[in-house]
């Protein structure tokens, strides 16, 4: 991987202006993608990942606003882009594949005219040339007799396969960045595992970033190389996947963790889930937002927002916790 | 295709036989005929009159005499205008009625549509809350009131407009405005509500991700969607306006056949009224197919009929 990142946001803040206030989805994500690697969001609902990848995409509902940050793209701030060069990069550049391929494709076009129309408003070629690349795409997905379901509709196709329609509009165009927003997490167990491997697989073979959201541990640990954990709009932790699964410094990530059941344990074990429910980001807490659900919570957690913390033990390792202030008390029982 | 059509073409004669039985049994449990009035003709001439029309006829044979009729598409004689054949009635009134009708349609269709899909792209904008205004008031105020009211200020008070007939173009503005009124506000919301309902979509913002010109994202993805419940009403909205407006023609005198319908009724000309009922259903039952039609055109997800395997 190289030393430049192709994708590096900071500060990124975004908001949705309701008739009830202002509401804070986001609020100050910084994070990087090299190219080539698989960052991995997690967070429950309303944590602002599914946000984060919006704004950078500038694909934001009519109320919601990036107030503040930037993305830089190969080095051009995508949030500063005119919308005329913004549309060229995406579905070129940066790709995106949505949660539920029940919706998300268009119920009365072809399948193939969805795809088609995709490569000639960014390579202008001709139709015929378009859909010659479509089949190839098709087969990349593994969809079988790729050049007659072309001509099919999305209804005519199973959950699995229409992802797997998503994925080849989404590699249409070789995209440096794939974007894939909760994309197993409308399909069954068994196709769940399929997409991802091809995903993986892919990935492989094609080279590009890819950023994952989900919110869905074993996903992450299943195909990501690094991983974000978000909460209330902020990046709680983030490191390689190997690091934070072995050693999670974040009560939140170490709450997530432990509430996942486990099929291979010694001994019988609880779930322990995570009490209290998320914050309300219309009125966001003063101080770190997973502080009224931390058991570990300190006077200082409720009235200010904690920085970010380095690790030792690994240099992209950080977590956005006052525990690892030096002048914390030191029983740090939930990293074992 | 082929067979479905005719599937669709046999149903549509089963219907029109019972609407043809319907209309023709209940017409005559009307108490009176056609030559019962106010100054009341002598028994005799009555008699003679029913006699001449075969009114004396037992009512079956009567019936099984209209149905030989309509086969060869002879709607019979009128019994109010001596002399002049229902056919002709519906022929020289169709013009007027289809063409006052017709430009009513392409109102609808030509501005109801986008003053809908500009108050969806500017939803709670002020192009929105005008837009959804005048076509609430529109949806609201009954035709024949925009008509009155039209017609005092401007053919009475300031004379723009002539006051009656369709000798020159202006003559029709007004019955144009009376007759679109209502459609034009219900198809400007319906077209509202359903684009706005399609841009919430999840597949308008795989348009948009993929790059797409946004007029691409609007008119293929957008509108095309959009369009299906908009169809649907606009197939009943072309045979009520081409067939005309009773109250319409009334007020602005036109000779349509909107007026003969009502009139035929209270003077049980029988045959207008089974001739005019009988052309209505057979329109709205074209339009209906016809809408199914475009349906398949729409929306692939709609199959009529079942593919041959």
């Amino acid at each position: 991987m190289s030393n430049h990142p192709l994708l590096e946001v900071k500060d990124l803040t975004t908001s949705f202006f309701t008739s009830r206030g202002e509401v804070q989805a986001v609020r100050g994500v910084s994070f990087d993608v090299s190219p080539g690697e698989i960052v991995g969001i997690v967070g429950e609902s309303g944590s602002g990942k599914s946000i984060t990848c919006m704004s950078i995409l500038r694909l934001l509902k009519s109320n919601g606003r990036v107030v503040a940050g930037q993305a830089h793209f190969e080095g051009q701030d995508l949030l500063k882009l005119a919308e005329h060069d913004m549309r060229k990069l995406r579905g070129d550049d940066i790709a995106m594949i949505f949660q539920d391929p029940m919706t998300s494709l268009n119920p009365t076009l072809t399948v193939g005219e969805q795809i088609i129309e995709t490569i000639i408003a960014h390579r202008g070629s001709s139709r015929k040339a378009a859909r010659q690349r479509a089949i190839e795409l098709f087969e990349l997905v593994k969809i079988p007799e790729a050049a007659s379901r072309l001509n099919s509709y999305p209804h005519e196709f199973s959950g699995g396969m229409r992802q797997r329609v998503m994925i080849a509009i989404a590699l249409c165009c070789d995209p440096k960045l794939l974007i894939a927003d909760e994309p197993t997490t409308a399909l069954d167990v068994t196709i769940q595992r399929q997409i991802l491997l091809l995903l993986k697989e892919i990935q492989a073979r094609l080279g590009m970033a890819i950023i994952l959201i989900t919110h869905d541990l074993g996903v992450i640990a299943e195909v990501a190389d690094r991983i974000l954990v978000m909460y209330g709009g902020m990046v709680m932790e983030t490191g390689s996947v190997d690091t934070v699964f072995a050693r999670p410094n974040h009560p939140y990530t170490q709450g997530l963790l432990t509430s996942v059941p486990k099929l291979r344990t010694a001994h019988k074990e609880r779930l322990r889930p995570i009490p209290g429910s998320p914050p309300d980001m219309l009125r966001p807490p003063v101080g770190c937002p997973f502080a009224p659900r931390c058991l570990r919570a300190m006077q200082i957690c409720v009235g200010e927002v904690p920085p970010i913390f380095e690790m030792g033990d690994q240099q992209t390792h950080k977590a956005k916790c006052w525990l690892h202030h030096p002048d914390a008390p030191t029983n740090d029982e939930g990293a074992a | 295709m082929l067979a479905y059509l005719a599937k669709r073409v046999g149903m549509m004669i089963i219907t029109m036989f019972l609407i043809i039985t319907l209309t023709f049994f209940l017409m005559h449990a009307i108490p009176g005929g056609p030559f019962t009035s106010e100054k009341m003709l002598a028994p005799e001439i009555e008699a003679a009159l029913n006699a001449k029309f075969g009114l004396d006829d037992p009512i079956w044979v009567q019936y099984i005499n209209y149905l030989k009729g309509i086969l060869t598409f002879d709607l019979g004689p009128s019994f109010k205008y001596p002399g002049v054949r229902v056919n002709d009635l519906i022929l020289d009134g169709l013009p007027v009625t289809a063409q006052t009708g017709f430009l009513a349609l392409l109102c609808v269709a030509a501005l109801g549509i986008p003053l809908g899909v500009l108050a969806a792209l500017n939803q709670n904008k002020w192009q929105d809350t005008a837009v959804m205004m005048f076509a609430t008031i529109g949806v609201a105020i009954p035709s024949y009131v925009v008509a009155t009211v039209a017609l005092y200020f401007f053919a009475l008070k300031l004379n723009l407009v002539p006051t009656f007939g369709l000798d020159d173009w202006r003559g029709y503005i007004l019955p144009v405005v009376a007759l679109s009124g209502f459609w034009l506000s219900f198809i400007a919301r319906l077209s509202r509500s359903s684009l706005l309902e399609v841009l919430g979509q999840d597949y308008m913002v795989t348009a948009k991700a993929k790059g797409l010109h946004p007029f691409t994202v609007l008119f293929k993805h957008g509108l095309r969607n959009a369009l299906i419940p908009i169809v649907t009403v606009l197939g009943p909205v072309v045979a009520n306006l081409l067939t005309g407006s009773f109250v319409i023609e009334q007020i602005f005198a036109l000779p349509g056949i909107g007026r003969h319908f009502v009139l035929s009724i209270s003077n049980r000309d029988y045959t207008t009224i089974m001739g005019i009922t009988i052309f209505y259903a057979a329109f709205l039952m074209v339009m209906i197919l016809i809408v199914d039609m475009l349906y398949m055109l729409l929306d692939p997800r709609i199959k009529l009929a079942e593919k041959s395997k």
